[in-house]
């Protein structure tokens, strides 16, 4: 077993550590027979994906130029056709553009804080003492969480009764009772802690593995040479961390994006919406007011949208090695 | 690097303020599941109870012992959480574990194809990492439409199609990240002495592959009982799991059953805690789909 530590080997498919991973002694025979072979060996995962994922994508395409909605007690695929008016209808939304919008705010400032804290925090993990391991097992331990109990334990350190209140109490030395769960703009910050609280030790995880990758004797002569700290950071570690820092804030982004349990367990994107993620306007159109058709239309449009962005951004990602 | 003493003191101290915030929600969760019910919502709330009880554990566990508690606190509270969650532990072993098995089984078949043969070209991987890209509420409304078709919604089967399907692209990249660090010559060199593909891969790569997979089965299962949203939108109360329990609880009665929702919260998620630390040095690789490793 050889412990590479070059970050996202991941992509260069098989190339290995010296092109090895493939076979190269067979003949031209055995080659040719091969191919059923390694079909073979995919086609469970391939028909599995193609089952619960392709088709519902392809069933989504139609619904979404339909007015179907499971009250109206007709099979889905005889509800009204009505071409693209839930486009039309959904570019006027205003409670779908706000979520949208209010997603990718999460998302940037989620991101931010969370990387942020990260780096912070794997600078001080470098070096080596006697209860580091200590140390990582408890600052961890938020990723090693049910999300839905995470979102469960913000639910009650932010109830109005709850400890934070009573921290702020003390602090201002007079009773503070505030609801923030059915504030509109405010019930954002325990759903974005809550977030940041448990996802921050992923980031701080893959930054540190790779700060824990440079080469100890760039740093060294550097250091030798009198370099300042922040000259060491901004040189050195910042364009050798970068690929393990794309891959982060991408992996994150994406799955920030995606956000539904905090917002469901804390506010359900109440009051009024106001707190409504993505996901959360879409369960809520979809299983709360029972409308199918035009909710397949957004999913359509988020789809669309994440694809083309994840695409756009895996490309640089693949050819830096990333 | 030789640092002063007192910048040893200053980091350490940052390094304990990060533990103790890391460590804070978790302990408040497991403080609240043994506050006796005067404690739960008082003002000011109890940090450091001094008389614990198991009483929300029974609640959570047996149904006379709940409904004995909304008896005695009728009028304080509307209890309309009825039934054990044993139901829910029971159901989320059995979809976990089925999930987790074809999960594996399929992304070790298919992870082995794409490295060993190249399978699809340089691009095939990556159509699975695009189901863990789109957001699941996209697929969920056609999914449910689909289901229903198929009779399979509220059944174990349609919960481990479901949790199969999406934690594909996980066993996938993961464990093919595992099978890129066996050497391909001992297969070769096999397979000139008469050995058939499937013996070579069976024999030989699997065994050297096997912890790797081992974490990968962890992770997937520690997904798969974390799982919420399929889990509320293809249920209906024949099928339940651990994360709609605590779901419920923490809707029930307004949301003030502190509690018991505490209760249910630190057991459901202790069986993920401890394998998460059994795999820790492989969340990483999990997580980043095997681009990152340690």
């Amino acid at each position: 077993m050889t412990k590479t530590a070059d970050n996202g080997a991941g992509n260069n498919a098989g190339a290995g550590i010296d092109g090895s991973n493939i076979h190269p002694s067979l003949s031209e025979s055995q080659k040719r027979s091969l191919v059923p072979f390694n079909i073979a060996l995919v086609l469970p995962a391939q028909i599995t994906i193609m089952a619960v994922v392709v088709v519902p994508t392809l069933i989504v395409i139609w619904l979404s130029l339909s007015d179907w909605q499971p009250t109206q007690a007709v099979p889905w695929w005889h509800g009204e056709f009505i071409w693209f008016w839930n486009f039309f209808d959904l570019w006027y939304d205003e409670r779908f553009i706000n979520s949208v919008v209010r997603t990718l705010a999460v998302v940037a400032i989620c991101i931010t804080v969370e990387l942020a804290l990260a780096l912070g925090l794997a600078m001080l993990f470098v070096e080596e003492w006697w209860w580091k391991r200590l140390a990582v097992s408890v600052v961890i331990l938020p990723m090693m969480i049910i999300p839905v109990d995470a979102a469960n334990a913000f639910f009650m350190l932010f109830n109005d009764r709850g400890p934070i209140n009573h921290l702020i109490s003390i602090i201002i030395q007079e009773p503070f009772t505030f609801s923030w769960l059915s504030h509109p703009t405010w019930a954002m910050v325990p759903i974005m802690l809550c977030e940041i609280w448990q996802w921050t030790p992923l980031m701080f995880l893959m930054v540190l593995t790779g700060l824990m990758s440079l080469p100890q004797n760039q740093l060294r002569a550097a250091i030798a040479l009198g370099a300042t700290p922040a000259r060491i950071f901004r040189k050195i570690m910042l364009p050798l961390l970068g690929p393990v820092i794309g891959i982060a804030v991408l992996i994150r982004s994406i799955e920030t994006f995606k956000i539904f349990d905090p917002v469901y367990i804390l506010t359900r994107g109440q009051p009024g919406g106001a707190t409504e993620t993505i996901s959360m306007y879409m369960y809520n159109g979809a299983f709360v007011y029972f409308r199918m058709g035009y909710i397949a239309a957004a999913a359509l449009i988020v789809l669309v949208l994440v694809v083309s962005i994840c695409l756009a951004l895996s490309k640089p990602l693949k050819r830096h090695g990333g | 690097m030789n640092q002063s003493f007192l910048t040893t003191i200053f980091k350490r101290s940052i390094i304990i303020l990060a533990m103790f915030f890391a460590f804070f929600p978790i302990y408040w969760l497991f403080a609240t599941s043994i506050k006796p019910f005067e404690e739960w919502a008082s003002w000011p709330p109890v940090w450091f109870t001094d008389q614990p009880t198991l009483q929300n554990y029974r609640i959570v566990f047996f149904p006379e012992a709940a409904r004995e508690f909304a008896t005695e606190q009728s009028g304080s509270l509307d209890y309309k959480v009825s039934g054990s969650a044993w139901k829910a532990f029971q159901d989320s072993a059995i979809i976990s574990t089925f999930a987790t098995f074809f999960s594996v089984l399929f992304g070790t078949l298919a992870a082995y194809s794409i490295v060993r043969y190249r399978t699809g070209g340089e691009n095939y991987p990556f159509q699975f990492l695009t189901v863990r890209m789109m957001p699941p509420i996209a697929v969920v409304v056609p999914m449910v439409a689909l289901f229903s078709v198929l009779r399979i919604a509220d059944t174990y089967f349609g919960m481990i199609l479901a949790y199969t399907a999406f934690t594909l692209p996980f066993s996938i990249w993961m464990i093919r990240s595992f099978i890129e660090e066996t050497p391909a010559e001992l297969e070769g060199a096999a397979m000139i002495h008469g050995m058939s593909q499937l013996e070579a891969f069976i024999k030989i790569t699997l065994p050297l592959a096997r912890g790797g997979i081992l974490a990968t089965a962890l992770f997937i299962f520690i997904l798969n009982w974390s799982e919420f949203l399929f889990a509320l939108v293809l249920t209906s109360g024949d099928v339940t799991t651990v994360t709609l329990q605590v779901a419920n609880y923490v809707s029930a009665s307004s949301g003030k059953l502190y509690g018991v929702q505490a209760a249910m919260g630190a057991i459901s998620t202790l069986p993920v805690i401890f394998f998460g630390y059994i795999i820790q040095k492989h969340l990483v690789r999990g997580l980043t789909f095997g681009a990152v490793k340690r």
